[in-house]
């Protein structure tokens, strides 16, 4: 028995040592910035789809904004932007700005997590 | 054997009777089509109501859940249940009208609709302008209340029976006023015949008797044609006084039925008509087999004498006639002038006429068929234009034969 349970431990570890490890478009170019800022990325998303609502409407939006971030079309609010200011524009190219959007919004995505 | 007939023979009555119900018919046709169709704009504006009502009581749920998803937006993940209601059930879609939840029961929804019926369901939808949870159509359900229904049918029902009888009531009444020119005209023109006809009788007989009378044997040949020509004509004023005698009077009186050798009726109406008939070299085909039938003498004799004129009548100059007598029918077949199609139908009402280049009042036929209704026997005429008419009477099965 004890067997089974060093064996599960140790299948957890690893797994967790994995997902620590997963990297990925997304992991390397958003959550470094912003794990310093005070809003995380669940509320920005959760902001983006007060704002955006759809999906195909929602990703096009982000990928926009992040191409030529302006404040006027930011879903932050102005004490956020007049502390922070917008970010730079992205140098991810195109097919790179669509993965970490698309990892974004499996991510959060909310749809079959209401019960 | 003296039978009185009870049945009402006047087709002057009928076709009034008959103008009468086509007007009446017409007319409540025209009255239930406009009754329904107050009755649907009825239920429909009484719909409309309860949609409104409706309206007014959803918007309100409407807005209560918007405030339940705001919340629910404002603490996603940490909570993750959908705001329920007993009162009510709902369903959230994005801008892109893709599913995010629903608890409806039906899922017949419409997203260009702001309330609707889907089944035994009222659905109510409202646009979001903050789309919590991504929400932006938030469709809210309720179980129809059909109480309204039952009761808009029982209102329509009972005014709609309401106002039926009384339109009916004044269409009796249009349409007696309506009828009134053409049942004078008619009237006109029957008091016109039947004075006419009084006029008629002494001439007429005097005519035929004194013809019947000449030795032509002493006459010149030129002065024999004349006096045929003279017989032909007196005979043909003759028919039509006759017709117009049984038309005034022969209804009015009960028929005299008898035995009658329908072969030997027709030979000698027949031999009567064959001095007209020569006059236009028409030949006359005769097939003829033994019946004897049970009818007023002076009635069958109008039915043969009015069949043998028009064949004559309305025939091509040469030519034929073909008369067939069988147990089951007599037929009268000419080769004469014909009449369209659509107008066969028409043939036996009285004053039709359908070429005015023989003279008539178009009462012949008309007697014939009143006569054939008295007797219930069956009429079935075939004809066609410019080739010739083919008039078939054909004795019930029932028919007495000696």
């Amino acid at each position: 028995m004890n067997k089974y349970i060093s064996i599960f431990i140790l299948l957890l570890l690893f797994n967790q040592t994995v997902i620590a490890k997963e990297d990925n478009i997304y992991t390397r170019n958003c959550i470094p910035c912003h794990e310093y800022l005070p809003s995380s990325l669940e509320r920005m998303f959760m902001s983006y789809l007060k704002v955006y609502s759809g999906e195909l409407t929602l990703k096009e939006s982000l990928k926009a904004f992040l191409r030529k971030p302006d404040k006027e079309f930011s879903v932050m609010s102005d004490l956020f932007l007049d502390r922070f200011d917008v970010k730079e524009p992205t140098t991810l190219t195109e097919a790179e700005l669509k993965e970490a959007v698309d990892i974004y919004w499996r991510k959060y995505n909310i749809r079959n997590k209401l019960h | 054997m003296l039978a009185s007939k009870n049945r009402d023979i006047s087709l002057h009555h009928n076709n009034e009777k008959q103008s009468l119900w086509r007007f009446l018919s017409l007319y409540i046709f025209l009255v239930i089509v406009l009754v329904s169709l107050l009755s649907i704009f009825y239920y429909q504006s009484q719909e409309e109501l309860m949609f409104s009502n409706m309206r007014t009581k959803l918007s309100q749920y409407a807005n209560e859940q918007v405030k339940n998803l705001k919340i629910l937006h404002h603490y996603f993940p940490a909570k993750s249940q959908y705001p329920r209601d007993e009162r009510f059930q709902s369903a959230i879609y994005d801008i892109e009208r893709v599913f995010i939840f629903s608890t409806l029961k039906n899922n017949n929804i419409d997203f260009d609709k702001e309330i609707y019926r889907v089944g035994d369901k009222i659905h109510f939808v409202k646009y979001l302008d903050d789309y919590y949870l991504g929400a932006k159509y938030l469709f809210i359900e309720v179980d129809e209340d059909r109480a309204w229904h039952h009761e808009t049918i029982i209102q329509i029902i009972a005014i709609g029976t309401v106002a039926l009888i009384i339109l009916g009531i004044f269409g009796i009444f249009f349409v007696k006023i309506f009828l009134r020119p053409m049942r004078n005209s008619i009237e006109l023109l029957d008091n016109f015949i039947k004075d006419t006809t009084h006029e008629l009788n002494t001439p007429i007989s005097a005519i035929l008797a004194n013809i019947e009378m000449m030795d032509t044997e002493i006459m010149a040949q030129k002065n024999i044609k004349k006096l045929r020509r003279i017989n032909v004509a007196a005979k043909t004023v003759s028919h039509l006084y006759q017709d117009l005698t049984y038309l005034v009077l022969g209804h009015q009186t009960p028929s005299r039925d008898e035995w009658i050798d329908l072969r030997e009726l027709i030979a000698a109406r027949v031999e009567y008509f064959s001095l007209l008939a020569d006059s236009k070299k028409i030949e006359i085909a005769l097939d003829l087999q033994e019946r004897k039938i049970l009818i007023d003498s002076a009635k069958i004799a109008r039915v043969v004498d009015n069949l043998i004129s028009n064949a004559i009548k309305y025939n091509k100059r040469a030519g034929k006639i073909k008369i067939i007598l069988k147990e089951e029918y007599f037929l009268v077949a000419d080769t004469g002038i014909g009449i369209e199609k659509d107008k066969v139908a028409a043939i036996f009402d009285r004053y039709s006429r359908f070429n005015s280049s023989e003279g008539g009042f178009g009462i012949g036929l008309n007697i014939v068929k009143s006569i054939l209704n008295e007797y219930n026997f069956d009429v079935r005429v075939n004809s066609i234009l410019h080739q010739g008419t083919t008039i078939k009477i054909i004795f019930p099965k029932e028919a007495p034969n000696e």
